[in-house]
């Protein structure tokens, strides 16, 4: 399986941090954009991009590609996603196993679908016309969900594996979804992280979110919870070199949380790979 | 259940509400293993939408939360949330809807005062993000002849928006957007009195200022191409009498300084078309 090469360690770019990030030139590795907020004909958004992108990698990471959707693909929607991709040169670009909305509405969320063999078809193909009109490999992450379904014929980890295979694409693991929807839905995380091709995962999220004690939402205003840095670990372990970044939108802390949270990243990886050395001598 | 079927119900769920319409839906769920109540994870999608526009529409509408108040605004952004379903995949252009929907909604048309704001936010949004150009500096002129100056026409920026207000809006966002915002702004007074404004981007950041009577006809008439000295001759510019030149080149000036020429050229005899090309 051919991957991009790892980026290493990543932050969400946001606007709060643009004039932080390019008077101080913070130690991170490369952002991902989130591809709608530069699907603009002009202004400050893309202005402060390009300043940014002059020395960082960047991956655009798409909400509204609506690959589980039953309305049809929106290639209006896919044709400013490819001139945005040849302006910013990404090193993917990725997007969600979800849908949001039909009937030409958008509800701006990743909605859950029932793991079927229909629905498996269904976004199988929709990726591989997806792929054909970007002509490049989509990077497809695991949303977080809330409900989930009596029809489903798989588990999300078995849907997630056989879209991959099928569509050939490559996935993002987001494990703090990972963690979410496994609360939510009594399954085991760790049984997930092992139930995906790790061959084709070229990179992680990691993420805070909101615990309402029968449930958790994915909310991304939180650090990053103990239970998810373990799985994280696990995942690393799983998966080996892979590019992993912070995500946050809401509740902004300083950048230098953020980075915190990155050495985090930095000091996990480093055990794993002294583990690593001395089990090999 | 075919999948479309199914996104039809969950569609309808998040947009209306918990009802009769969505058994169907409900006898789809597996039961949550922590007990959460299949209508407050439903909830999750539902609350999600709402609050996800509506913290849109408050951030593009500073200045309208400011002269109506909290609880008119929410029932305004209810409202619009309710009847105007999210069409495009960038919520951005949510919220450019919602002047329109105003002047169209019997519950809102009336509230001059509050359309008024909603026009003039709208045009500070839409100017953020309109397509670059690189404005020129009154040096501009000096390549042209003396001759020339009568039949010079200009090319503005695109994101220069011209409106026609409610006397007071301008005023009122202003402190609305201040950073010592007084609790209350006071609603203009929505009567005879209008005010006029100029709104466009400058350095990344949306601009705005009030123009005179006078400018806001000549910077229109200018915009839609005609030449300096044709915009001299208008009727606007007779009633102001011998200053009329003097008072049009310092408005010219001042559209050279604010960085909302981008092209000047020299308009010929022959062109009828009010469109001026690029410089």
């Amino acid at each position: 399986m051919e991957k991009p090469a790892p980026l290493g360690y990543g932050l969400g770019l946001r606007p709060i941090y643009y004039e932080e990030i390019l008077s101080s030139r913070p130690p991170i590795d490369w952002f991902e954009i989130i591809s709608e907020n530069y699907m603009l004909a002009g202004g400050r958004p893309l202005a402060m991009l390009e300043r940014i992108r002059a020395d960082y990698p960047i991956v655009m990471h798409g909400v509204s590609m609506s690959l589980a959707s039953t309305d049809p693909l929106n290639f209006d929607y896919l044709r400013q996603l490819k001139a945005l991709a040849e302006r910013v040169e990404p090193a993917w670009v990725s997007d969600h196993v979800a849908w949001t909305g039909v009937h030409g509405v958008t509800l701006h969320d990743l909605l859950p679908i029932p793991y079927t063999r229909e629905s498996l078809a269904h976004i199988v193909e929709r990726i591989q016309r997806v792929q054909d009109f970007l002509k490049r490999r989509l990077v497809v992450e695991n949303a977080s969900t809330y409900v989930s379904f009596v029809d489903s014929e798989m588990s999300e980890h078995e849907f997630v594996r056989e879209m991959a295979e099928r569509a050939d694409c490559l996935l993002l693991l987001d494990v703090n979804n990972v963690f979410v929807s496994s609360f939510n839905h009594g399954f085991d995380p760790v049984a997930f992280i092992d139930g995906v091709p790790a061959e084709r995962v070229v990179q992680f999220h990691m993420a805070g979110h909101t615990d309402h004690e029968t449930h958790r939402v994915d909310t991304h205003d939180q650090p990053v919870c103990d239970e998810v840095w373990a799985l994280y670990e696990h995942a690393r372990r799983r998966c080996g070199d892979v590019s992993a970044m912070i995500e946050r939108d809401d509740n902004y802390p300083p950048l230098a949380e953020l980075l915190d949270e990155l050495q985090n990243m930095r000091d996990i990886d480093a055990r794993i790979s002294k583990e690593r050395a001395l089990s090999a001598a | 259940m075919k999948l479309a079927d199914f996104q039809s119900l969950f569609q309808q769920r998040v947009l209306a509400g918990s009802g009769e319409a969505d058994k169907p839906l409900l006898k789809k769920l597996r039961p949550s293993p922590r007990g959460a109540a299949p209508e407050t994870l439903l909830d999750v999608y539902q609350t999600g939408y709402r609050v996800r526009l509506a913290d849109f529409v408050a951030q593009d509408h500073p200045g309208l939360r400011a002269i109506l108040g909290d609880e008119a605004f929410d029932a305004l952004v209810d409202d619009y949330i309710d009847q105007c379903p999210s069409h495009d995949p960038n919520a951005r252009w949510f919220t450019t809807g919602l002047p329109d929907f105003m002047r169209e909604n019997a519950r809102w048309r009336d509230d001059a005062a509050a359309v008024s704001m909603a026009l003039f936010e709208r045009a500070m949004v839409d100017a953020f993000d309109t397509a670059d150009e690189t404005p020129l500096t009154v040096q501009a002129l000096a390549g042209f002849a003396p001759d020339d100056w009568a039949r010079l026409a200009f090319e503005f920026d695109p994101s220069l928006t011209l409106l026609e207000l409610v006397a007071g809006t301008i005023e009122a966002y202003g402190a609305a957007i201040s950073e010592e915002a007084p609790a209350n702004v006071d609603k203009p007074a929505a009567g005879e009195h209008i005010e006029y404004a100029a709104v466009w981007r400058v350095d990344h950041e949306s601009a705005y200022r009030q123009l005179e009577p006078d400018e806001y006809v000549a910077l229109s008439e200018a915009r839609a191409g005609h030449a300096f000295g044709d915009i001299c001759q208008m009727t606007a510019f007779q009633q102001a009498g011998e200053i009329a030149p003097e008072r049009l080149a310092q408005s010219l000036s001042s559209w050279f300084e604010d960085g909302m020429i981008i092209g000047v050229r020299v308009r010929e005899d022959d062109q009828a078309s009010n469109t001026p090309s690029s410089a």
